[in-house]
């Protein structure tokens, strides 16, 4: 294992672990599965910090692992088991009705975003919260710009319904 | 969602290429629907990102924290311990995702232990890993603590139960399962006023009958005993006299 790699690595896991845990939770839906990829994650990485390129953005490579294990292990192998996951609704959830602005709250707003189909919600949350770029989600996801463009507009008007 | 809106939320975000931007610019200048809707799809943007940063505040960090393994462990091949599947959790060994989380997370770190020496050294290894935040998050109402106390207790061969297991001074946080060396081990988690943790072990390996020992290993205290098939091991940051005292008290009633 490349000392750098691991080192930058073990470095980058801590500050990105609630941000994995957001990424788990929007994907799953479910805090208890959250929890177990974020965790799987974290392991994956430090077993496989060797295939790190130094210098790279850590956090987005601990996403790449994230997003592999919960389509290639978790979902899958759920889905396989007939166990599937409940669409539950409110799983993403803030404290109270803290506002955003004038006429729109938080758990408002989450309430919408917990409604988008899971390639949706997966897209709003890496450009708007973590901040990927267009082209960026395009390569993290597999799919092409159009798409990127088509699931942002679609969950942004679901948004714009709640006022 | 149309076609339009597509563009105007790649205007907005800054996406669009200049010849589509100038496009779009110049139909936005003509056509006050177009207009309305470019100011509700913009309005969106900022209540989206504040909603998403509240959701990084319910992160369990120091749940998570706990949950990294270290370079060591992963290094060692698993030996003698083995954890439970989430999955066997759910089928009722133990109840709550709290409890759960904490299995796993140790079960990983038990895996690691070198197996030269006995369960006590494997327990006294990872428990110098516990913080003061490792189980103080793990608040289970008198429900809870009893359902968690039953199935560990029904798996070690023990009654436990909230009221049995109470000792001065420390709060019960969790109870969770795992194995060693094939035989059933129930951790019973405690902590102090500040969070600092204090373990209950049983585990059901027919070892003989053996009197209360104590000792200090490293800054921890632990105090031991078997009977009936099954040891005990109180071990805690605590003083040694603390722990031979804490573990009288249990002896007594378990």
């Amino acid at each position: 294992m490349s000392e750098a790699s691991r080192r930058e690595v073990r470095a980058g896991l801590e500050p990105s672990l609630a941000r994995l845990w957001r990424y788990a939770l929007v994907l799953s839906k479910a805090r208890d599965v959250a929890d177990d990829l974020t965790q799987a994650t974290c392991v994956r990485a430090i077993e496989r910090a060797d295939q790190f390129v130094p210098g790279t953005r850590v956090d987005r490579w601990l996403f790449a692992i994230l997003r592999s294990i919960w389509l290639n292990e978790i979902r899958s192998r759920r889905i396989r088991e007939g166990v599937g996951f409940v669409d539950a609704e409110d799983v993403l959830t803030t404290d109270g009705a803290r506002e955003i602005e004038t006429n729109i709250t938080a758990s408002a707003v989450l309430r919408a975003i917990d409604r988008l189909p899971e390639a949706q919600r997966e897209t709003v949350l890496l450009v708007y919260g973590e901040g990927y770029s267009y082209a960026e989600a395009a390569a993290a996801l597999g799919v092409p710009i159009g798409t990127i463009m088509s699931r942002l507009a679609s969950g942004r008007a679901a948004l714009a319904k709640l006022k | 969602m149309s076609d339009d809106d597509a563009q105007l939320v790649a205007l907005i975000d800054k996406e669009l290429d200049n010849s589509s931007r100038t496009a779009l610019l110049a139909r936005l200048a003509a056509d006050e629907l177009l207009r309305r809707r470019y100011e509700e799809l913009r309005q969106t943007g900022e209540p989206l990102a504040a909603s998403l940063d509240s959701l990084l505040e319910g992160a369990p960090l120091a749940r998570l924290r706990a949950m990294i393994p270290t370079d060591k462990a992963l290094r060692r091949p698993p030996r003698r311990f083995a954890g439970f599947a989430i999955r066997d959790l759910a089928a009722g060994l133990i109840v709550g995702a709290l409890a759960a989380g904490a299995a796993i997370w140790a079960a990983s770190t038990f895996g690691l232990v070198d197996g030269r020496e006995d369960w006590r050294t494997a327990i006294a290894e990872y428990a110098h890993l516990y913080t003061n935040e490792t189980f103080t998050p793990f608040n289970p109402d008198a429900a809870m603590q009893a359902t968690e106390l039953s199935a560990v207790g029904a798996r070690v061969g023990a009654k436990l139960t909230p009221e049995n297991v109470t000792l001065p001074g420390l709060r019960f946080t969790t109870a969770f399962m795992l194995s060693y060396d094939g035989a059933p081990l129930g951790v019973i988690a405690y902590v102090d006023p500040s969070g600092e943790p204090v373990l209950l072990c049983i585990i059901a390996n027919d070892a003989p009958d053996a009197t209360m020992r104590s000792k200090r290993r490293d800054d921890l205290s632990l105090a031991w005993w078997s009977r009936r098939g099954r040891s005990r091991l109180v071990i805690g940051r605590i003083p040694e006299e603390q722990a031979v005292a804490f573990a009288r008290t249990l002896e007594k009633r378990i």
